[in-house]
């Protein structure tokens, strides 16, 4: 972990550098609002690594260079407002790349709108973010939370399991992957036979829950969990012995490529969806993990790629000729490209990005040493509904 | 007791001048920093009437600061009540409920009545995160500030804003010397020095504790409303007991029981956050290490330091001439 | 939820695990209370400093080394936290104690993440220990049966320890008053150091013993911290009796709250705290000093 700090303060200097070398009118300046301290610090050192990743892949493509200034959101929306209106008022930035928590974007979407600046969503899945709450200066990267469990919902009822216990984390986010997965399974035929959702941040046991899941005889379980819940819940799951009995299914968070090691065997055998894992096969996802592995040393996560494809997106963007604010904001919502996560395109009537889903399994790697993703099926590219978007037109 | 000696004079007009400096000449993000500062320093007012001059250290402030944050964005958001009657409303809300907290927690003392705050607050937390009314942890967004262009005001520009804010920490100043000037706040330190020879004297203890906190907690629902207005949205996470921690580290650090101390912490405590922030992610070791620091050096933090140095000299010259007058003097020097 | 009793016996021994776990925390932390009047908030970071160094030698030695060394690591960097704090903080008060400890919360936890960095650490339950045991009709993690078991081997050594030797006899008179110990010619600074390193071994061990079971993040040490305080405030600070006691009330009713009532679960803690408080102010079984 040492080397991502050592990269962190070098990317703080190459920024730095950037900045001098280049001319006002070439430059575009982009501001990285990233969680470093906090419970999600992991995910912002995935995000910023991913991003200048992608800034050093396709950078190229176009005259401009581009300018960063990373600014520290923690954990806390008051904290996430402030940086925001900093990199907004203060440094002038032409874009802003970030948002790890739903809280925090939330609390950034006004000024976003106000100041009219393209934000480029990260990470956050909050659903209205690309709903009621849509904006023309809010383009979301990462994925809507309804976007990978409904599919799945489809998915395991046409693989002819017909109940399914559901967990989740009771915050808002655990409660759209569980209702996005409960509509898509049921309108398939599937039903719900129990579920319950985990005090959020302040579970650490999950026997009781564990116990109950069990007694309710459904054929397979179906949970959201993340971070260290997630490595706590899997572990858990496989000393009650219950994964034989009742295979466990989830969002792919669960055996994210972040966590998959810590979780270890414990993760064998769990079959989860999710919009990337670094065993997709093609030529920008080969490239991809390539370099990331080589910074890093570490396999590229889906937080990682939020941050690469956020990269390409404003490159694109600026390779139609757009420099400013709007005409970035504009020039987002027509972006469309093959990236690692395969082909992307921006829905315009949301800003949501439209992506394929991989349900895959976590298996042991060949050779042996640790563990890897078995991609079983690739669902056809999701599309979110409008869910009470109505995107105004950018002045 | 509390008095203006002519040092904490001396520091007040010394914050004013920078706070208005910096509400003038400040950039936009400089204004950001300053109306933080100014929330926490009525946060840290509303803790240290409490925990400084009533000896109950209170873990549940920062719940209450969120309550009030709370209680106006409901009131304001959700049941259209207008900005000033919600903000008032907010206000007598947190009192309430501090008045609440302070008559049930009065019974216990030292870590008893920590952990007993602790509950409280917890609670309240708990409660807000899971009800679906109160946006859950994506928090509540939309709200208003208070609308102040009848007497030519515009509240959504920050400077304007940093004003009001500044405005109403004075209030909560004021407010507060008055509170420890009056008979309750007497009785009060009465009662932290010796409960039993207060209660022997007549006074209900019980009720003196409960009626401090709950005015104590008129502050913090104030410095929520605000905040409230300040930030434009809200969550759960303004509750969190870390919250309290950090508020209570700023009023020891700055100085407990000197009411201008904790303005001096809660100004150092953002600038310093800020700036090491801005160089390492690990800002909270730096923090740590300095709060070690600062509580090992067995002074009364930063502020009950330099007091407790100029007092020390001015003790031995006033020694020296014996006269009371000239101690004031070498003290105004001093400051 | 069922009429089905192996449900009802497996949520028990869900509890019970719960308990154990918060025992092993809560009962250093107590007994340093009770000796030192000492509240030591940093408590929580030496359980996750516990944690990550068993990690950290079972990924490479197995886990039974990182079982062991995460006590003597722990409790050796407790004598260098006693040495450059504890003992010049011993003579202030409470609060400056628990406003130093708290300095250490936050430096530990950013001391974590430069030295372990922010991506979860894993650990693997030991082979000896990771099937399950058929009990009373139900099975069970055998890894959760060890839980319970080392803690009430813990509590029977501790209360034997306490009870019946010479050294649990000048302990509890150094809680019941210790001006009047030390007159007695127990040498009563000896005897905190003592207490201290065990207590601190104590939440190594607990770290050591809920890695298998958990993530082993940076900030675990602060989540633990509030159970642990409501454990010994529930209890009674300073007495063997409370911690167990305050386990085992936050184990079942945090389990069974789940169970029986998950919507106001979480409420449910802090509420049963604010009630023992405001009936009995000094917990349920106060030493007799405090």
């Amino acid at each position: 972990m040492k080397h991502t700090t050592l990269t962190f303060s070098a990317a703080v200097l190459a920024a730095g550098l950037t900045a001098q070398s280049a001319q006002a009118q070439d430059q575009i300046d982009v501001g990285l609002l990233l969680p470093y301290s906090g419970v999600y610090a992991a995910l912002g050192n995935d995000i910023q690594a991913g991003f200048e990743l992608g800034l050093a892949a396709y950078g190229d493509e176009v005259e401009q260079t581009f300018n960063l200034h990373i600014e520290d959101t923690e954990v806390k929306p008051p904290v996430g407002l402030a940086k925001a209106r900093k990199l907004v008022l203060q440094d002038d930035v032409d874009v802003m790349v970030g948002i790890v928590s739903s809280a925090v974007l939330g609390a950034v979407s006004d000024i976003v709108a106000q100041m009219e600046v393209p934000l480029i969503v990260a990470n956050a899945g909050n659903d209205d973010a690309t709903g009621a709450g849509c904006s023309p200066y809010i383009t979301r990267l990462s994925f809507a939370n309804g976007q990978i469990n409904r599919p799945m919902g489809e998915w395991m009822a046409g693989q002819g399991i017909e109940t399914v216990y559901t967990l989740a984390p009771d915050y808002a986010a655990g409660r759209q992957m569980i209702e996005a997965f409960t509509a898509g399974f049921t309108e398939a035929g599937g039903e719900v036979v129990g579920s319950q959702y985990t005090p959020f941040q302040q579970t650490t046991d999950f026997g009781p829950y564990l116990t109950e899941a069990k007694s309710s005889g459904a054929d397979a379980v179906y949970v959201f969990y993340a971070g260290g819940e997630a490595i706590s819940f899997v572990k858990q799951y496989d000393s009650f012995g219950l994964k034989a009995e009742m295979p466990l299914y989830g969002a792919g968070f669960l055996t994210s490529p972040l966590y998959v090691n810590a979780e270890g065997p414990a993760a064998v055998g769990v079959i989860a969806a999710l919009h990337y894992v670094p065993t997709i096969e093609n030529a920008e996802n080969d490239a991809f993990v390539t370099a990331f592995q080589e910074k890093t040393g570490r396999q590229p996560s889906e937080f990682a790629v939020h941050g690469y494809d956020s990269a390409r997106a404003i490159i694109e963007a600026v390779k139609t000729g757009a420099t400013t604010r709007s005409e970035i904001a504009a020039a987002l919502s027509k972006v469309s490209f093959d990236g690692p996560r395969g082909a992307l395109s921006i829905d315009p009537a949301t800003n949501n990005i439209i992506q394929p889903i991989y349900v895959y399994e976590t298996v042991e790697a060949e050779g042996g040493e640790g563990l890897t993703q078995r991609i079983i099926a690739q669902l056809d590219a999701e599309q979110m509904p409008p869910n009470g978007c109505e995107m105004k037109p950018i002045n | 007791m509390f008095h203006h000696t002519p040092l904490r004079y001396g520091t007040l007009v010394v914050l004013l001048a920078c706070a208005l400096y910096a509400a003038f000449a400040a950039g936009y993000f400089g204004l950001e920093i300053l109306i933080e500062i100014l929330v926490l320093a009525m946060l840290v007012i509303a803790i240290d009437i409490v925990a400084g001059f009533g000896g109950m250290v209170s873990l549940c402030h920062g719940a209450l600061l969120g309550v009030g944050a709370y209680a106006y964005a409901m009131l304001a958001v959700k049941a259209g009540v207008a900005a000033p009657v919600a903000m008032v409303a907010s206000v007598g809300i947190t009192g309430l409920l501090a008045w609440i907290i302070g008559a049930v927690c009065a019974r216990t003392h030292g870590i008893y009545f920590i952990m007993a705050t602790l509950a409280f607050g917890q609670m309240a937390y708990s409660y807000i995160f899971e009800t679906p009314i109160f946006g859950g942890d994506d928090g509540l967004g939309g709200i208003p500030r208070l609308d102040l262009s009848p007497v030519g005001l515009d509240m959504m520009d920050s400077r304007t804003f940093a004003l009001f804010a500044l405005g109403a920490l004075i209030l909560c100043y004021l407010f507060a010397v008055s509170i420890l000037r009056s008979g309750l706040g007497r009785s009060l330190v009465g009662v932290m020095q010796s409960e039993q020879r207060m209660r022997a004297l007549g006074l209900v203890t019980w009720r003196v504790k409960a009626d401090v906190f709950g005015l104590s907690g008129l502050i913090a629902g104030l410095a929520g409303a605000i905040s409230a207005q300040h930030i434009l949205y809200i969550s759960p996470s303004l509750l969190n007991w870390t919250v309290s921690g950090e508020a209570l580290v700023v009023v020891i650090l700055g100085g407990l029981g000197t009411l201008v101390g904790p303005l001096v912490g809660a100004a150092a405590f953002v600038l310093l956050k800020h700036n090491i922030s801005e160089y390492t992610p690990y800002w909270h070791l730096v923090t740590g290490l300095i709060l070690i620091a600062v509580v090992m050096s067995r002074a009364n933090g930063i502020f009950g330091f330099i007091e407790a140095r100029l007092s020390a000299r001015s003790e031995a010259k006033s020694e020296k001439t014996s006269n009371a007058q000239s101690n004031t003097a070498t003290e105004t020097n001093n400051a | 939820m069922s009429g089905d009793p192996g449900f009802w016996i497996l949520q028990t021994l869900n509890a019970l695990q719960l308990s154990m776990l918060l025992f092993l925390l809560s009962v250093g932390l107590t007994v340093i209370f009770g000796l030192m009047h000492f509240v030591n908030l940093a408590h929580g970071a030496l359980y996750a400093l516990g944690a990550y160094v068993a990690a950290t030698f079972a990924g490479m030695a197995g886990y039974w080394v990182g079982f062991f060394a995460a006590p003597v690591a722990v409790a050796l960097f407790g004598i260098l936290l006693y040495w450059g704090l504890i003992q010049r903080m011993r003579k202030s008060g409470p609060m400056a104690q628990v406003l130093v400890t708290f300095g250490l919360i936050f430096a530990l936890w950013d001391l974590t993440r430069i030295i372990w960095g922010d991506i979860a650490v894993g650990i693997e339950t030991p082979a000896l220990l990771s099937g399950r045991i058929s009990l009373l009709g139900v099975d069970y993690p055998a890894y959760r049966l060890f839980v319970i078991f080392l803690g009430g081997v813990v509590f029977a050594a501790l209360a034997v320890i306490l009870g019946r030797t010479q050294i649990g006899a000048m302990i509890r008179a150094g809680v019941d008053n210790d001006d009047m110990a030390a007159c007695l010619g127990i040498n009563v600074e000896k005897l905190f150091f003592a207490v201290f390193c065990v207590g601190c071994a104590l939440a190594g061990l607990a770290g050591a013993v809920a890695a298998p079971l958990l993530s082993v993040t940076p900030g675990m040490g602060l989540d633990i911290l509030i159970p642990t305080l409501i454990v010994i405030v529930i209890g009674g600070l300073g007495s063997l009796q409370g911690a167990i006691a305050g386990s085992l009330i936050f184990g079942f009713v945090q389990t069974f709250g789940a169970v029986l009532a998950p919507q106001i679960s979480s409420v449910l803690i802090y509420a049963l705290l604010a009630l023992v408080l405001i009936t009995k102010p000094a917990g349920l079984f106060p030493a007799k000093g405090a």
